[in-house]
């Protein structure tokens, strides 16, 4: 389908279109038009993705600036999902092209997806290792620039990667073709040309279009510093799936250390100090050269930092790279006493047996009253490791994984000295364990800092999600000033989810997974019989949510004991979410098999985890959601009440009101993920009594809001099973009324939607100027609605 | 005979439990749990079948054998041994005869052995059936069961089988069957033709009767009962020991170096039920807590296997999973970045609940796959990888789809109406200007207007006629609601029989004529000249209707009861009856 938005010419990949999407393109226009930035809220399940590639797309196109998109999204399925729909996107583009000349432009057009060597890796041997830390450091030693030159100047002498080498015959640009490239579609074609996936990606990163990764390879520094340093200022930016955005930000500054840690580093320093005594002995002028260097300032010093670069700085280059590296950590021996005397200050703070914390300030100022390290050269901790690590040419350095980890907390904490940090140093796991495992806590608590820099940088960010309300809490957290901020509703012809709220059993007892009252077995019991009834009455697959890991664990132990599961297994099969990724995707693929086979399965798993993100559960995968109990978080952690101090002191954002807007952005983002498409359907059982009430249900999404009549929104569980075969009953007959024009627009419709708003936009300024001449006349308030009017003016 | 003729059911023998199987060569029955059966009837041996009476305390079934007088005893066990008794009895029927009739004609190739060798036979039907390559011919119950279950709707094809299924609808159909008693058997119609556009009874009958029921899904845990005497009791079953060793190999491996030597059956399974093994295995968060009270078993502890609560599993898989459900592949996407996930977001901190938990996945696994196989199938997931992506991104109802085409409405006149329809829309359509001004006046009339609901005032007498009419028609409503049906009841049943049968004529009158566009495999898909014939043969019964009808009002009379209302009754039918002798009519000439 093409149509025009304003003057833009717009293709569209399928023959019809949502209202919502057509609304969600001319919205995005504008924010490009503008170049500002936007939050947009729009349902799940309409189609979000495809609308949003399809105008950027059309605008890349039709525009000279050609402005490369940056897309990122929070996992790897969801961005692989991405690839494959700009893929078809650019195929239904090429196929509907008009010239040749138009075609061959489109065919041109290439976007790619960026992920980890881990993901991509083809060697035989490094791609077994489970980490992906090991996988790096491996690979780094196979490929980095130093390795590489030694190995082609004396072939055997050290060993290459094959597929890497592969690469080196290709121009620039050429490592792979032209066109859109899933992950799989790299791996593939990496395999069969034997071609490194991750290199042959990194190296065309400056030549493509569109380039799909997730939020930490442009939220956190020491990533972004790597693969997103070149990208230009007039790129466009989304963040789609961004509901939890803050939180990846707040995560990209934070760092923990432990004991364990700090006993490797300790060791890694020891290590380092026999490797320089090593090389002044054999080339002492590696280390000269290095000084020199250092003298000038990093800027020189990295003038060629590249790809192999085995780690970057925490924080953005800018502030830094200007300034030349303080004299007493420039010789190399220097710095590996000040590593040292560091790393000692730190372990003899982690025998305190109580609770501290403290601002950053507060700690610089009492390191330096101890070991006399000043600030400054502190934050250039993380610079001048790699440097060393560099001229020393160490290999396997995933054993300095700690000490590198140290020299980051030396550069933060020294870095953003003033606000929005604490240290917390925690001594015991529990509040009720005796043995000592301290856990020393590095904690951002604003999560502006982090995405300030992309904010400064980008012109146009784009902030969307299927569940991002209430809208005006991003633009306050974040520190950012949208020029639009929309949320959309759902037309539907007829209702194809149904939300319900259970706040009590059918034997009337309240339930809730409020703290005090979950492991009463009276609640446990109520939540189990829900279960079982509508593992009884629902067909194919049912997911169910738990607050939290410790929760669903009790509570699968407890129901198994009651019997509850017992009679489950009547009806269903039953996977849960274990604490293996690997083991929990294969569950995940037993579970969607059995929804296939119609042998019908329930998945148990637990809302902000792993499975509830990025994982869809549309159609027979999910045609119920539970959500057992509100996903508030842990309150009694310290972290979380610092944040939640601070939000209030700095943003005026009221504890209460922060809980209750995390706890239902996340009920909402695990209830979504049923839909697909508008045909799809789904009951969507919010089990709480908390959910009731109007503060809660307000900060739902209002196209799930919409569909809660108030009759849903206070029942008990017979009553909620009811209501929902009711709605079984209904929806599986085949619809007789016809979608199209309502919920879903042909040409024709959107091109009178257009008209109309046209028409609405003339007759809203000649409204507006009547208004100026009769000031206090509220004549035109009365009588039909403008659309109306407007209507019975165009139609004959 | 096809291989589909395959019939399996549990049945004893000799008193020991066990599947009897009929192959397309041969009568085989195998023991419980055993791979290897321990009799094997050739068809071509088969002589004489002999069955227990029905209503008979066991349902049994003989066999002879050429040269074996003693024959095969085998009774059926399960619970609708009668039903499954019968099939067998039907089959091997078949077989003897076709045995009688060929030991006739070719008398050399019935050899006096009950296991022959196969060279020594003629025919390829009597080779012994386990070297076949015929998929239905598996050993196992379990085995073949899951070739069933994969197939589960093979269609009906021959005639046999066709009429054991009518049958079968016919009783559960009670209303079909009086219809077919009336039609099919009083002669009038063929069974053919009475069955003809009723294929989807036939095949709903054959898919529900070849499902199978699959394995339940519930847990192993076998829960010990305290009875009155104050002892702890596990009544143990075949198919609870089953169940165990499917569940636990552990377990299966323990008996097979265990038992009978040193301990007997009995023995091994009571210490089994008081061992830490057995407390391992128990699907309980509480069997840790039972460590202090259960005594050490050395030969049971050896068995015990390391607890698998650890974050990560006991035994890794490195299958290939989808991207899109790969869960790894983003938790490795970038460095661990952040502070420690708070306490109750630590996965795994219940020790306790991650064996269960593990366990559920692994059962439910095991139960998948008893049903739809494994390597078969990851083979063709990995074939389908690149088209499931583009499913699951695709949102269906955004495209056009191709409308299915129905049948297209053949109009007489159609130019006519086109035409005064056009021309009535003409004349109400106003053009705009019309439609403001009209909308301007209704403005204007509507601006002085107030509700004054105080000042109405009602017509007495108008008011009362309302009253008075509504009231009437209550009652009349009730009266006719209250009076009995007054047709005597023998009258109104052949009233009924009347006007299903002719429905029925009716029915395969047009269904000559139009026959249904989504034709569905049937063997009664029927040429042109077949349906005229048929036409013609309805067209004969239906000029009779009207006279049915005026027999009926005549019985009506001599009963007493009004004619009209009879009358009434049947006027659609005759109807319906005489539209379709005037369209015959009009086709004819």
């Amino acid at each position: 389908m093409k149509f025009n938005i304003d003057d833009l010419p717009v293709v569209f990949p399928y023959d019809r279109i949502y209202p919502e999407q057509w609304e969600y393109m001319c919205d995005l226009k504008r924010t490009l038009d503008a170049s500002g930035h936007c939050v947009l809220e729009m349902p799940s399940g309409t189609g979000k993705t495809v609308s949003l590639l399809s105008l950027i797309v059309s605008y890349q196109q039709f525009y000279p600036t050609k402005r490369k998109l940056i897309y990122c999204s929070r996992t790897v399925p969801e961005i692989e999902k991405a690839l494959a729909e700009l893929k078809r996107l650019m195929a239904y583009r090429i196929e509907h092209a008009e010239t040749e000349e138009e075609k061959e432009n489109e065919r041109n057009f290439t976007g790619l997806g960026l992920t980890s060597r881990k993901n991509l890796c083809l060697h035989p041997e490094v791609s077994k290792e489970k980490k992906g830390r090991v996988v790096d450091a491996r690979c780094r030693d196979l490929t980095s620039a130093a390795a590489c030159e030694k190995g082609r100047v004396n072939p055997g002498s050290v060993p290459l990667c094959d597929w890497h080498e592969g690469l080196n015959e290709l121009e620039p640009g050429t490592q792979l073709g032209r066109g859109i490239w899933t992950l799989s579609d790299v791996e593939q074609h990496g395999r069969e040309k034997g071609l490194c996936p991750y290199f042959a990606i990194r190296r065309m990163m400056p030549f493509v279009n569109v380039v799909i990764y997730s939020f930490h390879y442009l939220l956190d520094p020491k990533v972004a510093e790597q693969v997103s340093k070149e990208l230009s200022k007039d790129s466009i930016v989304v963040f789609d799936e961004a509901h939890n955005i803050d939180n990846v930000c707040i995560e990209s500054l934070s760092i923990d250390l432990t004991r364990p840690m700090l006993d490797s580093a300790a060791r890694s320093v020891s290590r380092l100090g026999e490797k320089i005594e090593e090389i002044k002995v054999t080339d002492a002028s590696k280390l000269q050269d290095e000084y020199a260097k250092l003298v000038e300032g990093l800027q020189e010093a990295d003038a060629a930092r590249d790809e192999d670069a085995f780690m970057s700085n925490p924080v953005l280059p800018d502030d830094l790279l200007k300034e030349a590296i303080p004299g007493n950590i420039r010789k190399a021996e220097h710095f590996v006493a000040f590593l040292k005397r560091f790393v000692e200050y730190l372990k003899t703070r982690m025998r305190v047996l109580h609770v501290v914390a403290e601002t950053p300030l507060s700690f610089l100022q009492h390191l330096k009253d101890i070991t006399f390290i000043e600030r400054r050269p502190l934050k250039f901790c993380a610079e001048r490791l790699q440097s060393l690590v560099r001229t020393l040419s160490l290999t396997q350095l995933d054993e300095y994984y700690a000490l590198q980890k140290v020299a980051s907390f030396a550069t933060l904490v020294a870095t953003y000295e003033k606000v929005g940090f604490l240290l917390i140093l925690e001594p015991f796991e529990t509040e009720s364990s005796t043995v000592p495992n301290p856990i020393f806590h590095f904690t951002c608590l604003d999560p502006s800092l982090a995405i300030k820099p992309v904010f400064e940088r980008f012109s146009s960010v784009v902030i969307t999600s299927g569940t991002i309300s209430p809208l005006d809490m991003y633009p306050k957290m974040l520190q950012f000033t949208p020029v639009v901020q929309e949320t959309y509703a759902m037309t539907l012809s007829r209702n194809s989810f149904l939300p319900l709220i259970i706040t009590r059993g059918s034997d009337q007892v309240a339930i809730s997974s409020r703290f005090e009252v979950r492991n009463d077995p009276a609640v446990v019991r109520n939540f189990g019989s829900i279960l079982i009834e509508y593992s009884k009455i629902v067909p194919d697959g049912i997911v169910a949510f738990f607050p939290s890991y410790l929760y669903m664990e009790s509570i699968v132990a407890a129901w198994n004991d009651m019997g509850i599961l017992n009679e489950v297994w009547k009806h269903k099969l039953i996977f849960v979410e274990t604490p293996d990724a690997n083991e929990t995707s294969i569950a995940l693929e037993n579970y969607r098999r059995a929804c296939d086979n119609g042998r019908g399965a329930i998945l148990l798993s637990v809302a902000r985890g792993k499975v509830s993100e990025g994982i869809d559960f549309d159609h027979n995968y999910g045609r119920a959601v539970i959500m057992f109990g509100v996903p508030y978080q842990y309150t009694e952690s310290r972290i979380l009440k610092a944040r939640l101090e601070y939000l209030r002191d700095a943003y005026r954002i009221r504890e209460s009101e922060f809980l209750g807007f995390d706890a239902m952005r996340n009920a909402a983002q695990c209830v979504g993920r049923v839909l697909r498409g508008k045909t799809d359907w789904g009951l969507m059982v919010f089990a709480d009594k908390r959910f009731a009430r109007s503060d809660k249900r307000a900060k739902l999404p209002r196209w799930i809001n919409q569909y809660i009549t108030d009759t849903a929104a206070n029942l008990s569980t017979d009553m909620a099973l009811v209501l929902s075969k009711l709605f079984m009953r209904t929806i599986s007959q085949s619809s007789t009324e016809n979608q199209t024009g309502i919920s879903l627009w042909t040409l024709e419709d959107v091109l009178k939607a257009q008209e109309k708003r046209k028409a609405l936009e003339i007759d809203m300024g000649m409204q507006a100027e009547r208004d100026e001449e009769i000031d206090e006349d509220e004549y035109g308030d009365s009588g039909l609605p403008d659309e109306i009017l407007a209507e019975m003016e165009v139609d004959p | 005979m096809p291989s589909s003729t395959t019939l399996t059911a549990p049945a004893s023998y000799k008193k020991l439990g066990g599947t009897l199987e009929l192959t397309s060569s041969a009568l085989i029955w195998t023991p419980e749990g055993k791979r290897v059966p321990t009799v094997q009837v050739p068809h071509a041996e088969a002589s004489a079948l002999f069955c227990s009476k029905e209503g008979a305390a066991q349902v049994r079934l003989k066999l002879n054998v050429l040269g074996d007088d003693q024959g095969h005893n085998f009774t059926f066990t399960s619970h609708n041994a009668l039903a499954e008794r019968d099939k067998f009895k039907q089959e091997l029927t078949n077989i003897i005869g076709r045995n009688r009739a060929s030991t006739v004609s070719t008398p050399v190739s019935a050899a006096p052995s009950p296991l022959p060798l196969p060279t020594t036979k003629p025919k390829p039907t009597t080779h012994t059936p386990l070297q076949q390559p015929s998929p239905r011919a598996i050993s196992s119950p379990r085995h073949s069961s899951r070739a069933n279950s994969r197939a589960p709707t093979a269609p009906p094809s021959r005639p046999p089988e066709d009429f054991r299924l009518r049958k079968k609808v016919l009783i559960n159909n009670p209303d079909l069957a009086t219809l077919h008693r009336e039609l099919v058997i009083g002669g009038q119609i063929s069974e053919t033709e009475f069955w003809a556009g009723r294929d989807h009874l036939l095949l709903a009958e054959s898919a529900s009767e070849n499902q199978k029921k699959g394995k339940s899904g519930q847990l192993v845990d076998p829960r010990p009962e305290t009875v009155a005497s104050g002892e702890i009791k596990i009544v143990i079953t075949p198919q609870l020991v089953h169940d165990i060793f499917d569940e636990y190999p552990v377990v299966a491996t323990a008996y097979h170096e265990n038992v009978p030597d040193p301990l007997s059956e009995a023995v091994f399974w009571q210490r089994y039920f008081q061992s830490k093994l057995f407390y391992s295995h128990q699907a309980s968060i509480r069997s840790s807590a039972t460590q202090h009270f259960v005594k050490d078993d050395p030969i049971f502890d050896k068995y015990l296997q390391v607890t698998d609560d650890g974050l990560e599993p006991l035994r890794q898989r490195n299958e290939h999973v989808e991207k899109i459900i790969d869960l790894m592949a983003t938790q490795e996407d970038h460095a661990e970045t952040g502070n420690e996930k708070d306490m109750t977001m630590q996965a795994g901190r219940q020790k306790g609940a991650l064996p269960l938990i593990r366990r559920f996945n692994e059962h439910s696994e095991r139960l998948l796959q008893s049903a739809l196989g494994d390597a078969h199938d990851a083979k063709r997931r990995r074939l389908n990888a690149s088209d499931s992506l583009e499913s699951q991104i695709l949102l269906d109802d955004l495209q056009d789809q191709n409308n299915s085409n129905g049948i297209s409405l053949d109009m007489q006149d159609r130019y006519r109406f086109f035409e005064g329809r056009s021309d009535r829309s003409a004349k109400n359509s106003l053009s705009p200007a019309d439609t403001m001004a009209g909308f301007t006046k209704m403005t204007e009339g509507l601006r002085g207007w107030e509700p004054a609901l105080q000042t109405l005032k009602l017509d007495k007498k108008s008011t009362d006629g309302a009253v008075l009419a509504m009231t009437e028609s209550v009652a009349a409503r009730l009266n006719s609601k209250l009076r009995k049906s007054d047709i005597p009841e023998h009258l109104l049943r052949q009233m009924t029989t009347c006007q299903t049968a002719a429905n029925e004529f009716l029915r395969q009158f047009w269904s000559a004529f139009f026959p249904p566009s989504h034709e569905l495999q049937t063997a009664a898909t029927s040429t042109p000249a077949q349906r005229a014939a048929k036409a013609t043969k309805m067209i004969g019964f239906l000029k009779k209707t009207p006279e049915k009808i005026a027999a009926l009002v005549q019985a009506a009379k001599r009963e007493g009861v009004s004619t009209t209302r009879v009358e009434a009754a049947l006027q659609p039918l005759s109807t319906s009856v005489q539209k379709a002798l005037e369209f015959y009519n009009s086709r004819k000439h």
